[in-house]
């Protein structure tokens, strides 16, 4: 069935590349879209959870009685009501589930391990209720020391988070530390390589922990029926995720949960893990009420994960003309309070943009009283990129080489080998450095104390499994459903890709996202994957779909079914020996279902690899204020490869939304700790991300190199963006001060600090 | 010809005694994981849970039995991979 898909060589797409309104606009625009909080039950119960003041503290009882019996309190737990889980890795490596961790995150036993780490919860027949309940619990804490930076949490005489942490990947065992892993990945010979080298430069570096500050907090809505069937409506990544995590932290069966995706306003990566539904599910069975519970501002940054800050260091040679001989990257990341910081992908990403033959990552999980570290937008190599395509700057400068030019001359093609094995597969990296060269704005002349820098960045993107189902409507109108959370838009995208394989209006097509009972499992939204992974689910069961249509429209003409082609969203007779008929419609087909076989759908589950990387490579232009410090971004050019656009608008948002997210991480966005590790920033007036009034407009280049794993071309696009404005600011700030910043953020006190340092 | 089949990010320490590299003829992703079983018993399951694989640079998100193995194809076992 290959051939119903368009080739736009042949013929050029009707909807794929456009910029439809998303089917989801409206209720979204005007208010009624369900999000996490807005689903109302009757009887619901308001669940709130108390949290522990202490950095680090032991939790030597807690009495929750007087809580209990405060009337309108229906229900009271700590972690003496989760199962016990077995200490283990499951699964593979990065991101292998400990639940013994998890059931720890989500309801500290016996230690708090960060501020804000829950330690129990109620559920009562109001909020003040609630709240008043929380303080009547009494939680007898032994505060111990706490440590937060990486490098003191690295030193032997750190206090220590487990008494019996052993750090893996190094033999032979050393004695127990916060070093939950080391790693490394290396090509070549990387002694030879720097002797070859001509120039090297090498540079250290700190990145502050950001959180990925999705506007809408955490929440759900959980009921269980008397028989124990129980439903979950939460805002996440992936309501499949939700409901397995949360029926393994209570010994519940999968089958006997059913999650929805409430919508979501926002996540970058930090609703790829819960915290509320398992609570609020044993609120719900204590109490017999659904329970509903919400986060504020502050439990968001003081109890969700942010990503790691680091320590870095990065060296790298290159000879005389450019050419990178050989790299090497020390990489320590913070995993807040359980191990599992994204230190491997940064090991990974760091030169993967890169050909240099002898290179060496290695890596350090490393655990400290913050939250537990989450994914956020290409989770670590935005950190390992600040550091690399700084250095890479440096060597441009000391070269005398347009950076552009210096990386164009080193850029991975099919065929380089990645420092973690295998050899590139796909191009497009250096088409996204190509396409800056040729912008008007890359020469254009600038004013004093004004720099233009430029940084690259590289993603896996992902694949994995995607479900979907495609039925025909009576009238000719399709619904179209998957299992993936609408972030992004993907619903739009969805709908374009099932309207352009069956050849009608993407106004027939109606998007929605299915619950767990409703299509089959779907991995998170997540990992840019949606649109290649669930988007190849949608185009393969509307390919069935089509061949069905094709056997009722033969069955409608009584001729075989070779007979029958499918063009245009009609059924046409394959050639003029097959007869003359008038072709059919899907709304003339859809029709006669029932009198040709009923209803007309199909399913399609699958796992597609072959995903290709994203690049992109990024250049702007700052001013600044020597006076003060101040960093104002000019100018942001951001050019990606995606493969090819879906919903063309979409792309734009995502690059856009990335490079502005990476601003923030460059310039403002910090957690700021008092002595007692106790966050001091726990809102948007002081934890400051970016508005509207601080940028200039994000100005995108799509770069369009066909991934030809994919029907129509794409790639992942939503998480590469991220990597590269950390450095490109820091460069273009060198480049406009004469003076390197190497630690993030770079706020005004430190851009102030380093200009002043200058004498 | 033979596939050559290579385990990184300190899987060859872990499972194999340090061998890194592996010759194997198969058709398909379960054969290759069939023979390093035999030399290796236990070694397929490890690989199957832990890691990702890439044929011919081609990252895939799972170890799929199904997918195909062209001769003198390089076969890579990496650590799986997260996104945000």
């Amino acid at each position: 069935m290959d051939d119903v898909i368009p080739k736009d060589k042949v013929k050029p797409f009707k909807w794929v590349g456009t910029s439809p309104i998303r089917p989801d606009g409206v209720p979204k625009v005007t208010g009624v879209a369900q999000y996490g909080a807005d689903l109302v039950m009757p009887g619901e119960l308001h669940g709130r959870i108390l949290r522990s003041p202490h950095a680090h503290a032991c939790i030597r009882s807690i009495d929750t009685s007087k809580a209990a019996a405060l009337p309108g309190v229906k229900a009271v737990v700590t972690s003496a009501d989760f199962p016990e889980q077995a200490f283990e890795y499951l699964g593979p490596e990065r991101v292998a589930v400990n639940y013994w961790h998890m059931t720890r995150n989500v309801m500290a036993r016996e230690k708090a391990l960060y501020e804000g780490h829950a330690v129990a919860a109620v559920a009562a027949v109001s909020k003040s209720i609630a709240d008043e309940a929380l303080a009547l619990i009494k939680v007898d804490y032994e505060v111990l020391p706490h440590v937060i930076d990486v490098d003191d949490a690295m030193k032997p005489d750190a206090p220590l988070l487990f008494p019996d942490l052993i750090t893996r990947g190094v033999e032979p065992p050393p004695k127990p530390s916060n070093i939950s892993k080391r790693i490394e990945f290396k090509i070549g010979d990387l002694e030879k390589g720097f002797a070859a080298a001509d120039e090297i430069v090498e540079m250290s570096f700190k990145t502050a922990p950001v959180h990925q500050a999705y506007l809408e907090p955490h929440g759900c809505v959980v009921r269980f029926d008397a028989d124990g069937q129980g439903e979950i409506w939460s805002s996440s990544q992936g309501h499949f995720v939700v409901r397995a995590y949360t029926a393994k932290l209570l010994g519940l069966r999968q089958g006997d949960l059913r999650a929805y995706a409430a919508e979501i306003g926002g996540g970058f990566g930090g609703k790829t893990v819960i915290y509320l539904e398992p609570v609020a599910a044993l609120l719900a069975k204590k109490s017999g009420h659904p329970v509903k519970m919400m986060m504020s501002r502050e439990d968001v940054f003081k109890a969700t994960g942010p990503t790691s800050g680091s320590s870095m260091t990065v060296k790298i040679g290159v000879k005389r003309d450019g050419k990178m001989v050989a790299a090497e990257g020390l990489f320590k990341f913070q995993a807040g309070a359980f191990p599992g910081s994204p230190v491997m992908n940064a090991c990974m990403c760091a030169f993967a943009p890169y050909d240099i033959p002898n290179a060496r990552t290695v890596g350090y999980d490393v655990v400290c009283n913050r939250p537990k570290s989450a994914a956020y937008r290409a989770p670590g190599s935005p950190i390992s990129a600040f550091a690399v395509e700084s250095v890479i700057d440096a060597l441009a400068q000391k070269l005398r080489m347009d950076p552009l030019e210096l990386r164009l001359k080193n850029a991975a093609r099919a065929g380089t080998q990645m420092v973690y094995g295998p050899k590139l597969a796909h191009n497009g990296y250096a088409e996204t450095i190509e396409a800056l060269l040729k912008h008007p704005a890359w020469k254009a002349p600038l004013k004093k104390n004004q720099g233009r820098g430029v940084a690259s960045g590289y993603w896996f993107n992902g694949g994995g499994e995607s479900s979907a189902t495609v039925h025909v409507n009576d009238d000719g109108t399709v619904v179209c459903a998957t299992g993936s959370p609408d972030i992004g838009g993907s619903r739009a995208s969805m709908a374009i890709m099932c309207a352009e394989t069956l050849g009608i209006n993407y106004e027939q097509v109606r998007p929605i996202v299915a619950d767990t009972a409703s299509v089959g499992y779907t991995h998170v939204t997540g990992g840019s994957r949606v649109t290649f992974a669930t988007g190849i689910a949608v185009v393969e069961a509307t390919k069935k779909v089509i061949s069905e249509l094709c056997k009722r429209a033969a069955m409608i003409w009584d001729v075989d079914v070779e007979g029958v082609t499918w063009e245009d969203g009609h059924a046409k007779p394959a050639s003029t020996n097959v007869g003359e008929f008038k072709p059919l419609s899907l709304r003339e087909i859809a029709a006669k279902k029932a009198a040709t076989g009923g209803p007309i759908g199909a399913a399609a589950g699958v796992n597609p690899g072959a995903v290709a990387p994203g690049y992109a490579t990024q250049f702007c232009d700052v001013e600044v204020d020597p006076e003060t410090g101040k960093v104002t971004v000019l100018r942001f050019v951001a050019a990606q490869d995606v493969g090819r656009a879906i919903h063309r608008d979409y792309v734009e948002g995502q690059i856009q939304g990335g490079v502005v997210q990476g601003i923030g991480w460059a310039l403002n966005e910090e957690y700021v700790y008092d002595a007692k590790g106790r966050m001091e920033n726990a809102g948007f007036l002081d934890y400051r991300i970016p508005v509207a009034s601080d940028l200039p407009m994000i100005e995108t280049v799509i770069v369009e190199v066909p991934n030809p794993a994919h029907p129509y071309g794409a790639k992942g696009v939503a998480e590469v963006n991220i990597c590269p404005p950390m450095a490109a600011i820091a460069n273009a700030i060198d480049r406009a001060t004469g003076h390197r910043l190497t630690e993030l953020p770079m706020s005004p006190r430190k851009v102030l600090a380093a200009i002043e340092s200058k004498g | 010809m033979p596939a050559r089949v290579v385990l990184t990010g300190g899987l060859s320490r872990r499972y194999t005694g340090g061998v890194q590299e592996f010759s194997i003829d198969a058709k398909n992703l379960r054969g290759v994981l069939k023979e390093l079983d035999r030399i290796h018993p236990g070694l397929a399951d490890h690989l199957e849970h832990e890691t990702t694989v890439a044929i011919d640079g081609e990252i895939h998100e799972d170890v799929g039995y199904y997918q195909v193995v062209k001769p003198g194809s390089e076969i890579f076992f990496i650590p799986k991979l997260e996104g945000g």
